[in-house]
């Protein structure tokens, strides 16, 4: 379990500023796709209530109809689920020193990693479309000077508030760490890396 | 003329495939909480998540026990006996 007070490879002094999960929007399309695909059949079983209940009652088609039921919507449920667990686990950690990426994709695969503010390059904001208009929501690019190419922080809330918070944030690490290379270079290094 | 073996499929079998079925959904859930629990940020919000999805499948799998339990399991389908199950009710349309 992740703790947000500590943090992997937590750094002294370095204390979270934005925790960033993707919008509640991508949220509100699993549940109503769950809700369509719950809602859908039950309604049917409801409108066709006594042919249903026939069958049912029925000696062969009967447990056939439970077990095609169950196993139906056990895999909505289970469907429904994944989906919530890859929403959740794909979250974004910017600190005082860092900005953690943390993408699970499906089940298996999961991907974690980090960037020092230092690095950061550009930070660039995008809202395309009316959903992402209207709902405030968007993509941020955090390009880096290095190979490691550019973060991504997917359909995240406000992205233009956490692309002037990251600019801010890389502004303010640059000036602490110059003030640490004044003061003796080998600390700045041990920090970079 | 050809004649076409009778084959009985005894209802029981249905089970089996349930029962494989549960096992994937079993296993797969595991990993789901595991995932979660290991990955997951610490909290009640976890917590409530967590009780969430276990207490739905709990509900769903205690749901379909129930009502797979009032059939009779130990009957069988074949050629022979479809026109013993056959009833004009059950499909009205037809």
């Amino acid at each position: 379990m992740m703790r947000l007070d500590h943090l992997p490879n937590q750094r002294p002094d370095e204390h979270v500023i934005l925790f960033l999960r993707r919008h509640w929007f991508a949220l509100l399309a699993i549940v109503a796709a769950f809700i369509l695909l719950v809602g859908v059949p039950l309604a049917v079983g409801l409108y066709f209530e006594e042919t249903v209940m026939d069958w049912l009652a029925h000696p062969v088609i009967g447990p056939l109809l439970v077990i095609l039921g169950s196993i139906y919507f056990l895999s909505i449920w289970l469907f429904a689920f994944l989906e919530f667990t890859d929403y959740y686990l794909d979250t974004w950690i910017i600190t005082n020193e860092r900005i953690i990426n943390i993408e699970q994709e499906g089940l298996f695969n999961r991907t974690a990693s980090e960037l020092d503010l230092a690095a950061v390059q550009d930070t660039t904001a995008e809202i395309r479309g009316i959903l992402q208009t209207v709902f405030t929501y968007g993509q941020v690019y955090v390009q880096t000077a290095g190979e490691k190419g550019r973060f991504h922080f997917k359909n995240i809330d406000n992205p233009e508030h956490v692309k002037e918070l990251v600019t801010r944030l890389v502004e303010e690490d640059k000036r602490r760490l110059s003030a640490l290379g004044a003061g003796g270079h080998g600390k700045v290094k041990s920090v970079i890396k | 003329m050809l004649e076409i073996p009778n084959i009985a499929i005894p209802m029981y079998v249905f089970l089996f495939v349930f029962g494989a079925y549960m096992l994937f959904y079993v296993i797969y859930n595991l990993f789901n909480i595991y995932h979660l629990i290991r990955y997951g940020v610490y909290g009640f919000g976890l917590y409530l998540i967590v009780t969430i999805f276990t207490g739905g499948t709990i509900i769903l799998v205690a749901g379909s026990t129930f009502l797979l339990m009032e059939y009779d399991w130990t009957l069988s389908i074949s050629s022979e006996n479809v026109p013993e199950f056959y009833n004009e009710d059950l499909f009205p349309a037809l």
